[in-house]
């Protein structure tokens, strides 16, 4: 076991604290990635078993190990729930540093790109944790400093920009969700594009019986961060007789990636095309969440909803 | 190892609903216990008629099957000591039915406790059972262990609130136990039997439960207690005068600092508290009952006694005492909190003797170990924090363990109030049942002949926890 421990020399260090996660599972609750796939080896509590596996050399260091690691939206929502003060997302990030090193670079939610990219160094400017750089083949992405924030996704003009394993979070999956939502309840009016940090899940893993979701006016789409969100997603639910959107996002200046001000400026050009369409603006609306603020987030929604049941169905 | 055919479970749940990646498998094997082995495959049914087909093919073949909620189980319930097959039951997790007329709901057994109470919240009724850990455990995990929490002192544990199962058996048939009815003696109430069974006698596929209405006041008060003996005497006066708290739950000096690191709660340092709660439609009646277990504290000198209607108060205490287990870890960086010694039952009146005991043991071996509990019910929870990479810890904490489950029996006591058995405390539960094991192992046969149902837990269990499976620690030898 000794060798095995010294090849994970960044992971090295957390033994102890691997020991001191108590495996209590309080982690996965708010996790996105569990949240969508509801397999309990794609919730925080499975990486931390994992990064222990690995340094024990209980497991080996294979592709598939190694993906589990590489996957996390570092929403950090596991590590406020954790009350044994395991820093998961640092110690995930020390575990795909040796496990980069060993060969193995996942992808997991890591960006890739494209053949096609047209290397307009675009997304290397934008990135917000200095993940992407030219490698003087083409760009890369440092699978260590990734977080899987999608900005370089939003700013790629070519589209070559990629998250693969996107849980959910990519453009065409929210699209589909909404139009899914739209089209099979009569009740239907908005929907609600959350970031993940801003969102807070309520009846998080089990599903309520049909005759309570009959009357569902609105549904919430979590698009992590709020930085990927662009007026072709926003402007989709309209086509499905949508009343309104409303995008949620973080307070300025609380932002990991800095995300919130695109949405911003994302959110004021559609205002502006709504007016020259005749369309009341307020249609599309942008609110700031601290995270995990849900008394705040549920009164927004409810303005929002008090404000669209007033204006009716866009004619 | 047995050869599954996967190809045979991926016709009865779809190829997405099924894992045998060695880096799944790997976490599988662990829940919230010290205990770790590997599975053989991960099969997510979504249907009922998916799981009698998986019985039916592994009761064919003779392959274990352990049933898996939320893997929050402190004693190894879930780790698949002779491999197999987990039945991961999350993706069974519909809310089938609210009824109000007859006051009872119908659950998957994937639902999370807290889901549950969340839908139930806007008709003003809860579930009362509720463990700490009801944000991820699911009520067939729940059911499994009969688990309850800081509310069953008042509306009982989770046996008390389930009125009737459907379960698929070892052999893939499907019977329907219980009834809708709050009262049933129409023979072997056998749904009862399935609680705290831990997985070894059916695959429960469906729970009807019943609710009560949510109180309109709800008060809770904390005492302070400068000797630990005064606070467990506090306890049985309390439980012998009559009085109906709807919470009273113990913390000692270590549970204290540590939810205070952890969550700044702000609780005084002292030797111990008390945390009581009464609640109902009248607030005369709630004051009434918050006023006499005051009196109660203060005459086993309790101190600073403070007592307050404020949710937000309350809700902070609320979720401390949630959080205790994982503040545990914080105590001391250099110990790490294990489920050992998890919990326990004594008669009211042991309880302040139990906690001196607790502490007496630990000082003994060289080990810190912590009182605390839904006491009201009798139930005393404690864990051990120790230097897990150290082999003498494990020697020291199981001789700990031994002396402390020794006395429970003595006193009249039981090995689990709550956790279950699983295979960390099959030692104790073994000399305490010695007299009805053979009448177990018969009800055992009777249900599984093949013994494929979660086999070598509870009875089946090995005599040694340390070498039963791996540890979930690195251990230096
Ligand atoms: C931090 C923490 C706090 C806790 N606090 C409490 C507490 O206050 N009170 C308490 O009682 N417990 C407590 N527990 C223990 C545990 O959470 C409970 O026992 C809970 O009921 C387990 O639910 P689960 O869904 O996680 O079950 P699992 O751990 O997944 O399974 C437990 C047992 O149930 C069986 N099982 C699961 N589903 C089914 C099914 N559908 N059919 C048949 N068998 C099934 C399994 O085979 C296993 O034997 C706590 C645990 C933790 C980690
Ligand atoms: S990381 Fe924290 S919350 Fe998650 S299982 Fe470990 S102790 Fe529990
Ligand atoms: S940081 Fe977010 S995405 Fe990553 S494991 Fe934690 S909760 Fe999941
Ligand atoms: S912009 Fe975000 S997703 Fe893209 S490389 Fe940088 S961190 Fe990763």
């Amino acid at each position: 076991m000794e060798n095995k421990i010294k090849e994970f020399k960044h992971l090295e260090k957390w033994q102890g604290t691997l020991a001191n996660c108590i495996r209590c599972g309080y982690c996965f609750e708010h996790c996105p990635m569990f949240h969508h796939t509801g397999w309990e080896s794609d919730a925080p509590r499975a990486k931390i078993i994992t990064a222990f596996g690995l340094l024990e050399g209980e497991i080996e260091p294979s592709e598939a190990a190694a993906d589990k690691m590489f996957s996390c939206f570092y929403c950090k929502r596991c590590e406020a729930a954790c009350s044994s003060g395991v820093p998961l997302t640092e110690i995930f990030t020390d575990a795909k540093k040796d496990l980069v090193e060993m060969g193995l670079k996942g992808p997991g939610t890591t960006s890739i790109t494209e053949l096609y990219c047209a290397r307009c160094l675009l997304c290397v400017g934008a990135c917000p944790h200095e993940a992407r750089f030219y490698d003087g083949k083409g760009i890369a992405t440092d699978p260590a400093k990734c977080q899987a924030c999608g900005i370089c996704i939003e700013v790629c003009p070519a589209g070559a920009a990629k998250i693969e394993n996107h849980f959910g979070t990519a453009k065409d999956d929210l699209i589909e969700r909404a139009s899914t939502f739209l089209t099979t309840h009569e009740s239907s009016k908005a929907i609600i594009f959350a970031c993940n940090w801003s969102y807070y899940p309520e009846l998080q893993a089990s599903v309520l019986p049909e005759s309570e979701t009959r009357e569902k006016a609105y549904e919430i789409l979590v698009n992590m961060c709020g930085g990927r969100l662009e007026a072709h997603l926003l402007m989709a639910p309209f086509l499905h007789n949508a009343w309104g959107v409303m995008a949620a996002v973080c307070p300025d200046g609380e932002c990991q990636h800095d995300g919130n001000l695109r949405a911003k400026k994302i959110v004021e050009s559609l205002h502006n095309t709504f007016k020259s369409i005749d369309i009341n603006p307020e249609r599309v609306r942008l609110v700031q969440i601290p995270a995990g603020d849900k008394t705040l987030f549920q009164a927004e929604i409810d303005t929002f909803m008090d404000k669209l049941n007033k204006m009716g169905p866009i004619r | 190892m047995k050869k599954i055919d996967t190809t045979k479970l991926k016709n009865i749940v779809g190829g997405h609903n099924i894992k045998t990646d060695p880096a799944d498998l790997y976490i599988y094997g662990s829940d919230s216990s010290v205990h770790h082995a590997m599975p053989w495959a991960i099969v997510r049914p979504e249907t009922t008629l998916q799981v009698q087909k998986i019985m039916k093919y592994a009761n064919d073949q003779i392959i274990p099957v352990v049933a898996r909620g939320g893997g929050s189980g402190m004693c190894g319930q879930t780790v698949p000591i002779q491999g197999g097959i987990i039945l991961d039951m999350k993706k069974m997790n519909r809310i089938l039915e609210i009824n109000l007329e007859d006051v009872y709901c119908r659950v998957e057994p994937g639902v999370v406790d807290d889901d549950l109470n969340l839908a139930l919240k806007q008709y003003g009724v809860f579930y009362p059972p509720t463990p700490a850990s009801s944000r991820i455990a699911t009520i067939g995990g729940e059911i499994a262990n009969n688990a309850s929490g800081v509310r069953s002192v008042k509306y009982g544990a989770t046996r008390d609130a389930v009125l009737g199962m459907k379960v698929v058996m070892a052999n893939g048939d499907l019977v329907s136990l219980g009834a809708h009815t709050r009262v049933e003696a129409s023979g072997y109430q056998l749904h009862k039997l399935l609680v705290g069974s831990e997985g070894t006698l059916g695959i429960v596929v469906e729970a009807t439960l019943s609710f009560v209405p949510i109180p309109e006041f709800r008060c809770m008060g904390v005492a302070n207690f400068d000797v630990l003996k005064d606070a467990g005497e506090a306890i049985g006066s309390i439980m012998a005068s009559g009085a109906t708290p709807s919470m009273l739950e113990l913390m000692d000096s270590v549970a204290i600092k540590a939810v205070n690191k952890t969550m700044d709660l702000g609780l005084k340092e002292v030797a111990a508290v008390l945390i009581f709660e009464a609640d109902g439609m009248v607030k005369e009646a709630v004051d009434y009952e918050i006023n006499k277990m005051k009196k109660i504290c203060e005459k086993h000198n309790g101190q600073d006694i403070h007592a307050s209607y404020d949710p937000k108060e309350r809700a902070k205490i609320f979720l401390g005492r949630k959080k205790l287990f994982p503040a545990l870890s914080k105590y001391d960086d250099n110990l790490a909190s294990t489920a050992l010694a998890d919990d326990m039952a004594v008669p009211y009146s042991k309880m302040a003797e139990m906690a001196g005991k607790i502490h007496e043991i630990a000082a003994k071996n060289n080990i810190i170990m912590t009182a605390y509990g839904h006491c009201g019910s009798g139930c005393m929870h404690t864990k051990i924090l120790m230097d897990t990479k150290r082999k003498d810890q494990w020697d020291s904490a199981k001789k700990a363990i031994t002396q402390v489950y020794d006395y429970v029996r003595s006193v009249g006591g039981t090995t689990s109030a709550e956790h279950g058995i699983g295979i960390s405390k099959a030692e104790s539960f073994k000399i305490e049942k010695s007299d009805s094991l053979n009448l177990s192992a018969g009800i055992k046969k009777a249900f599984d002949p093949n013994n494929i149902l979660n086999p070598g837990k509870l009875a089946q269990a090995p005599e040694d926890w340390v070498t039963a499976t791996n540890l979930r620690y690195s251990v230096n030898s």
